[in-house]
């Protein structure tokens, strides 16, 4: 990054209004948002019948995408605290807009799952009657805790820029000044204020990775515990895991690039950023590749009837298109191409990051409902729509809010708050200049 | 003058019709066809329990067999040409009904000591009238548990209780009370000797709660003496470990049955969790603290 003095710094990464496609992106989701929730209520009115939810497919996109939440809302674990323990400096531009995306999946995770059950009026049954030799209690006890730890995780670092913007809007807009003022909690930056938040995002890093892998494990264990077809398996831990490494990095990398462009942070994120970001996303892809490979290989060898049922519909049958769309679309194809030096430009990486997401997405369905529509035993006494399951028009609408919801979370965030570490590039262009010689 | 007669008439016709409404009513009205009602009774008698009447009522409607439930049914004893009502009791939805008498001296039998109860239906807008009488005599079975040769066997002696005499030639079932259906001991029927005795020998290693069994001997359906019961508990069969683990903490008990590790381990976690981030909220309140 070349040279920048502090006046050019702020102003470069200072919240900004919404230009003519900011407003018309956020009606837009706002309206989705919107026909969401009208949608919501009627499942509530009418009752879980509006889906197409039955006897067996129990569960249907709803926790698929509640699933894919969760894995995406890993990437404040893997870029944030993973790459902080390791020093890597180059995730300096990046971690913010990390935190904003783990927050942000998280939170509607646990809006999510609500939407799934059909009494939410029952929520704090889930709480007074828990049982902790279920996995259910598991996650419902990791995610407030994930949406705490991940709040905590964009809070304590975001306090020494609210205090710069304070000052920077004093008398421009002295009202939003007010509000930085108040959130930013005194802060001057003095020793003992540096010491405490210093140390409180140590603990946040150390912390949020074993949350993290928890996270993703309870979400895993929910299935692997279940003696079903698809799903009784040792591998799914670790499975999740990587697969949540691999959709939480495309994440980052399709808002880091639409908001590097709309920004204009191409001074700040760089193609060298770029590069790291797909080093990352490549290892990630070939880790959850071999899991991939665990999970459904060995099953061929050693399958019983029902799993070879099960594996035949994945592979060749009703199932087949998204199967192979997710493998070749969200992690093939995105191998290949970040292998090379040029598939890790920013453009072709964006490209990557959305194949990713779409397929990361599209395997969570395929991870969920295809196992629940080969039950050991045979369907039998119910209608013959029974036996398939295709989202209704009520659960693509609720769907789509959620996503929606997600989106104008990080927009509102993107406008009001620093994208990129004010304090923190200023600190590490003092340290760039020839007449300091200090470390951090 | 055509047109006035005409009037006259189509006013008189639709007043006619008006007034009499209520017999055009009765011409297109339906007669219910009643349906016939078929009444079963079964006596049966626990010896030192209780005795009891089963009724069942059922009725042919169309080809189907129908179950004939919530109907009113009258219990008599009659005694040559007198009826002297017992009680009533009503069908459940199966058509069944059980009416239970404490004691056959609440009831007379004839100058042959022979019992004559009648069940009777009323019959109401569905169905006809029905009734129905069975009759019986008084047997009273003494079924015993005893050992010989280290085997143990159960004994049972048939007798007519009107004439204190030995009933021969009867079949008895010895059988072991069982949750669904019962268990039969040995042949499924012995014939009572010149004595009215029988002898089953009762094998070993059958299972039982506390090695409890539950044996009935049994005399069903006679067409003079119904259905007799007697039932003795005998301590000879090899007890039942009980398996369950109902009272354990296990994976699948309740939550005030959890297994300890998982509410240890899991609670440690909790709190070590919970417990970093009421520390790091509490870090936030340093910061705003330590402006200076």
């Amino acid at each position: 990054m070349a040279m920048r003095n502090y006046d050019t710094i702020i102003h470069d990464l200072e919240p900004r209004k919404f230009g003519l496609g900011g407003v018309i992106w956020t009606s837009v989701l706002i309206v989705i948002v919107i026909i969401g929730i009208i949608a919501y209520i009627d499942q509530i009115i009418k009752g879980q019948v509006v889906t197409n939810m039955r006897d067996y497919a129990l569960w249907g996109i709803y926790i698929s995408n509640f699933v894919f939440f969760v894995a995406t809302s890993f990437v404040g674990s893997i870029t944030v605290a993973v790459l902080r323990l390791t020093n890597n400096t180059w995730r300096t531009p990046l971690v913010r807009i990390a935190e904003i995306i783990t927050l942000a999946a998280i939170v509607m995770a646990g809006l999510t799952i609500m939407i799934d059950m059909g009494r939410p009026d029952r929520l704090l049954n889930l709480f007074i009657h828990a049982r902790l030799q279920s996995p259910i209690t598991w996650d419902v006890i990791i995610v407030p805790t994930s949406i705490a730890i991940s709040f905590l995780l964009l809070y304590f670092p975001l306090l020494p820029d609210l205090a710069i913007l304070k000052k920077h809007f004093q008398k421009s807009k002295p009202k939003l000044s007010k509000w930085y003022g108040r959130l930013a909690l005194n802060w001057t930056g003095s020793k003992e204020q540096k010491a405490v938040q210093t140390k409180s995002i140590m603990i946040i890093a150390l912390m949020i990775i074993p949350v993290g892998i928890l996270l993703q494990t309870i979400d895993a264990w929910l299935f692997s515990t279940t003696y079903r077809i698809g799903w009784d398996s040792t591998n799914m831990g670790a499975y999740f895991i990587s697969g949540a490494f691999v959709a939480g990095v495309g994440a980052l990398i399709t808002v880091v690039y639409l908001i590097r462009r709309i920004r204009h942070l191409e001074t700040y994120i760089t193609d060298y950023h770029f590069d790291k970001m797909g080093k990352l996303l490549v290892l990630a892809c070939l880790t959850y590749l071999y899991f991939n490979i665990n999970e459904y290989l060995l099953p061929i060898f050693t399958a019983p009837v029902q799993e070879d049922i099960h594996l035949d519909a994945l592979v060749f049958g009703e199932h087949a298109p998204i199967f192979w769309f997710s493998q070749i679309i969200g992690l093939f194809l995105p191998i290949i191409i970040l292998i090379f030096k040029k598939g890790r430009k920013p453009l072709p990486m964006f490209i990557v990051g959305i194949m990713v997401v779409v397929g990361s997405w599209w395997k969570r369905y395929v991870i969920v409902t295809p196992t629940l529509l080969h039950p050991f035993l045979p369907i039998e006494g119910v209608p013959e729509s029974w036996h398939h399951y295709f989202p209704s028009l009520h659960e693509w609408l609720i769907t789509a809010a959620t996503m929606a919801m997600a989106f104008l979370i990080i927009t509102l965030m993107v406008r009001y708050l620093p994208v990129i570490p004010i304090q923190r590039t200023i600190e590490e262009q003092e340290l760039l200049t020839p007449d300091k010689n200090t470390e951090s | 003058m055509k047109g006035p007669i005409k009037f006259h008439f189509f006013i008189i016709l639709i007043v006619g019709m008006f007034l009499s409404n209520t017999g055009f009513h009765n011409v297109n009205a339906q007669n219910p066809k009643k349906n016939k009602i078929r009444l079963k009774v079964d006596y049966v008698k626990i010896m030192n329990e209780e005795i009891y009447f089963n009724i069942k009522a059922s009725s042919k409607i169309g080809k189907d067999n129908v179950n004939v439930a919530n109907i009113e049914l009258a219990i008599y004893n009659e005694i040559d040409d007198e009826e002297i009502e017992l009680g009533t009791t009503t069908t459940n939805m199966n058509g069944e009904s059980r009416f239970v008498i404490s004691d056959l001296s609440t009831i007379r039998p004839d100058s042959t000591n022979t019992y004559n109860i009648g069940v009777s239906f009323n019959g109401n807008q569905s169905f006809k009238k029905a009734s129905k009488s069975i009759s019986f005599k008084e047997a009273h079975i003494e079924a015993k548990l005893i050992k010989k040769d280290s085997l143990n066997y159960i004994t049972a002696t048939l007798k007519d209780a009107s004439k204190d005499s030995l009933i021969s030639g009867a079949s008895l079932t010895v059988q072991l009370e069982r949750l669904f259906l019962p268990l039969f001991v040995g042949e499924e029927f012995y014939i009572t000797d010149e004595n009215g005795m029988i002898t089953a020998l009762l094998e070993d290693g059958i299972p039982g709660m506390d090695g409890n069994l539950n044996i009935e001997v049994v005399m069903s359906d006679n067409e003079v003496y119904g259905t007799v019961k007697d039932k003795l508990i005998a301590p000879v069969g090899t007890p039942i470990i009980d398996e369950s683990t109902f009272d354990e903490r296990t994976m699948w008990s309740p939550n005030n049955k959890t297994p300890l590790f998982l509410l240890i381990f899991p609670n440690l976690i909790i709190a070590g969790m919970w417990g970093l981030i009421i520390y790091l909220v509490f870090n936030l309140f340093k910061i705003y603290k330590l402006k200076n």
